[in-house]
Formats: C-alpha cells, structure tokens, sequence
C-alpha cells in the first residue's frame, strides 16, 4: 500500500523535473544519444563487414543448393517423362510391328493353305483326269477288243452259214461290207 | 532528471523513467542502461561472431540451426518487402543488426536482479531498449538512412518533391506533402517511444509483479517472464519490419505517371505502417 500511495505521490514528484525540459525529464541526453548511435553504426559495420557476409554466404548457397536440386528434380522429372514417352513410343511401335508380323503371318498362312488347297484340288483334278483317261482308254481298248472278237465270232458265223472257207482277207472285206449294209 | 522516481520504504521500489548514471567518466555519465546496452551488444556479436564461423566451417549444432534459420527469415522478409535486391543487401546489416541487438537488449530485461543488483544505490541492470537515448538513437538512424536511400534512388529534388510541392499548381499534394514531412517525424518518435514504452513498462511490471506476489514471486514471476520474451521478439521483429518499410516506401515513392508498383503491395505496406 505504502507502494500505491507513493505512485500516487509521484505526480509531484514530476513537476519539479517537467520544468527542466521534456528531455531532460525523459532522460535524453545529447551526449548519451550521440555515443549510442556512433556505437550502434560502429556495430553495424562490424557485423556487417565481418559476420553478416559469412552467414549471408551460407544462406546463398544453400540457396543455390536448393535451385540446383529443384533444377535436377525438374530435369530428373522431364527426362523420366521422356524415357516414358519413348518407352510408350517403342511399345507402340512394338505392338504396331507386333501386329504387322501377325497379320502377315495371317496373310502367309492364308496363302499357303490357298496355295495348298490349289495343289490339293489340281493334284485331285489330276487324278480325276488320269483316271478318266484311263478309263477312256480302257473302254477304248474294250471295245477294240470286243470290236476283234466280234469280227471273228462273225468270221466264225459267217464261215459256218457258208460252210466255205474264205481267205482271211476276203473275209475281211466280206465282214467290213456286210457291216456297212447293216448300218 | 528523474521522472518518475519514487521508492517505497519497506519494498524498496526503485523506478526511473530515465536511465540512471552509475558512474562519471570524466563527466561523461555512464547510465545502468548504457552498461546492460554494452553488455548486450557484446553479446549479440559473440552470438552472431560464434555462429557466423561455425556455419563457415560447417559445425552446426541446434544453437548454430536456429540462429542460422533466423537469420535466413530475415533475409527472407528483407526480400520480401523491398523487391530491389541491390538495395535489400545493402539495408540487410542495419536491419538485422536492428533485430538481432533489440531482442538480445530486450531480453536482458528479465534476468534476475533486475532491480535488487545495485551499485552506488543505482540498480546495475537495466536494458537499454528501456533507456530513450537508444531507441532515439535507433530511431535517428533509421529515419535518416531511410532519407539517405531516399536521396540516392529518387535523387535530392525528387526526395524533396516528396514533402514540398508548389501549392498554388497542386494545393492537395502540398498539403499531402506537409502531411507527409509530420509523417516522417511521427514515424521516428513512434518507432523510439514504441520500443521504449513497451520495453520500460516490461521492466515496471516485472518489478511490481516481484513486489506485490512477494514469495509467490517466484511461481508468478516465470508467467510474466515468459510473457516478457514474446513481448522482446515481437517488438524486435516490428522495429526491424517497419525500418524495412520506411526504406520501401521512401525508395519507392513515384508520381501518378509511374506505376510499375503494384496498388496492393503498397497499400499493404501503407495498412502495415498504419497498423
């Protein structure tokens, strides 16, 4: 309490400073002011020629550190983006060729079995024809032979009709002329 | 001299809006302030001198990291705010320096003893964020740098076109200009009495605090310390911001016809001076 009183008592006590000047009374003095602000300007220019450039130093290459890495990171990204592009490229390109070996195959595989199916048919075509010129050639040689021996069953018909024997060649024409009369 | 000073007898109370002298060197009064403000400056360049070679040699530890990642925000928001890179590494040292020497100062202001050390009656411990002359100083030198890059990208008359237009060809941009000169006035005082008034009722709150919980103090104390420490950083981190901010907006204040500055940013920036 006695502490309160005093601070209230204190109004009093200033007047007698007041007078002496708003300085003074705050406590400025000239002298005081000026040594402070030539040490303060002293401190600035030591810490500035002699502390800040070395801190300032490492701020700026840590800096640097980090645009560099930020830069690599950067570089790192586009040349994967890149590597990805390709591989996308290649894998296009694969699958492109990929599907160019199958279609040919396709094509190849399509064209042999065509190709085989037309030696198939041709081959069987000519078995066909072999055999039906066998066949031809056998009826020819059937009826040929047949032809013969109805000659001589009518040689031996004829010869037994007329009870005479007639040389092979007069029977022949004899034969070949009764023919033409049937016809 | 004293402002405020008043004591109590059985607590023995001792506040001085001023610094108080602990001694004379030749005259020349060496304040509690000024001694804590010599103490913190040592030791924000043994920080920053420690750090800065054992990032050189590659030594990192947690201490080292997190100085090291502070430091990088820093120069993050530096970039940030002034978009000329030249003239953002070249405001850096003040700045961060700015930063790194208030918060270090601030923080002093919770080390025990704060007003029980005493030399000569004065208590010993003081931060000097709590002393005017050096957050005037602070002040001072940032209003005039400001002016100083003000000059070099905008030229002597185009930084005086800023403030002093002919009133009779344009009477609203002379009156913004005359606003603009009170500007640059209020900023300084603002940026000198913010960072002391905070700092100072930081220092009187922690002393009435210990006073009024008595024993208790020790349990309570710890709360406003903590409380103490964001306060410290915050009010480092807005000195540093608006010197940032002066500077931008001084470097690039144009005329109606250019307008290669984006409206948002600058009434950001302006929202933030204001805020």
């Amino acid at each position: 309490m006695n502490f309160l009183t005093t601070l209230a008592n204190a109004g009093e006590a200033t007047a007698e400073p007041a007078q002496e000047g708003i300085f003074s009374a705050l406590g400025i003095d000239l002298q005081l002011l000026i040594v402070q602000i030539v040490a303060f300007l002293i401190l600035v220019w030591l810490l500035g020629k002699f502390v800040y450039p070395l801190l300032m130093k490492s701020v700026d290459e840590r800096q640097k550190n980090i645009e560099e890495a930020a830069k690599a990171a950067k570089q790192a990204q586009e040349s994967a983006a890149e590597s990805e592009a390709e591989t996308a490229e290649l894998l296009a390109t694969a699958r492109k060729e990929a599907a160019e070996i199958v279609a040919t195959a396709k094509t190849e595989a399509a064209d042999i079995a065509s190709a085989s199916e037309e030696k198939a048919r041709t081959s069987a075509e000519k078995i066909v024809a072999d055999a039906h010129a066998q066949v031809a050639k056998d009826i020819e040689k059937a009826r040929r032979e047949l032809h013969d021996e109805t000659l001589e069953l009518i040689a031996l018909a004829t010869e037994k009709i007329v009870r005479k024997k007639l040389d092979k060649k007069a029977d022949e024409a004899l034969i070949v002329e009764a023919l033409k009369e049937a016809k | 001299m004293n402002f405020g000073l008043f004591a109590a007898s059985t607590n023995d109370i001792h506040i001085s809006i001023a610094a108080e002298p602990v001694f004379y060197i030749g005259g020349f009064p060496i304040t509690n302030g000024l001694l804590t403000g010599i103490a913190g400056s040592f030791l924000a360049v043994l920080i920053l001198w420690f750090v800065a070679n054992r990032v050189k040699r590659g030594k990192y530890n947690r201490f080292v990291g997190l100085v090291q990642w502070v430091f990088e925000g820093l120069l993050k928001q530096i970039d940030d705010v002034i978009p000329d890179k030249k003239l953002a590494r070249k405001i850096t040292p003040l700045a961060v320096t700015i930063f790194f020497v208030v918060l270090i100062n601030y923080w002093l202001s919770v080390l025990p003893g704060l007003d029980s050390i005493k030399w000569n009656d004065v208590p010993l411990i003081r931060s000097v964020t709590a002393d005017l002359n050096f957050t005037l100083g602070l002040a001072v030198i940032t209003i005039v740098t400001v002016q100083i890059y003000a000059v070099k990208y905008l030229g002597s008359m185009g930084n005086a076109k800023r403030y002093l237009k002919n009133p009779f060809k344009d009477p609203i941009g002379a009156f913004e200009g005359f606003l603009e000169l009170i500007g640059e006035f209020s900023r300084g005082t603002a940026l000198a009495l913010r960072l002391f008034g905070n700092a100072f009722a930081g220092e009187v709150l922690l002393i009435i605090i210990a006073v009024l919980t008595s024993y208790f103090a020790t349990v309570v104390l710890p709360f406003f310390m903590v409380f103490e420490l964001f306060i410290g950083f915050i009010q480092a981190y807005v000195f540093f911001i608006l010197t940032l901010i002066f500077t931008s907006l001084a470097v690039s204040h144009h005329g109606p016809d250019h307008s290669d500055h984006s409206p948002a940013v600058s009434s950001r920036k302006k929202a933030a001076v204001k805020g």
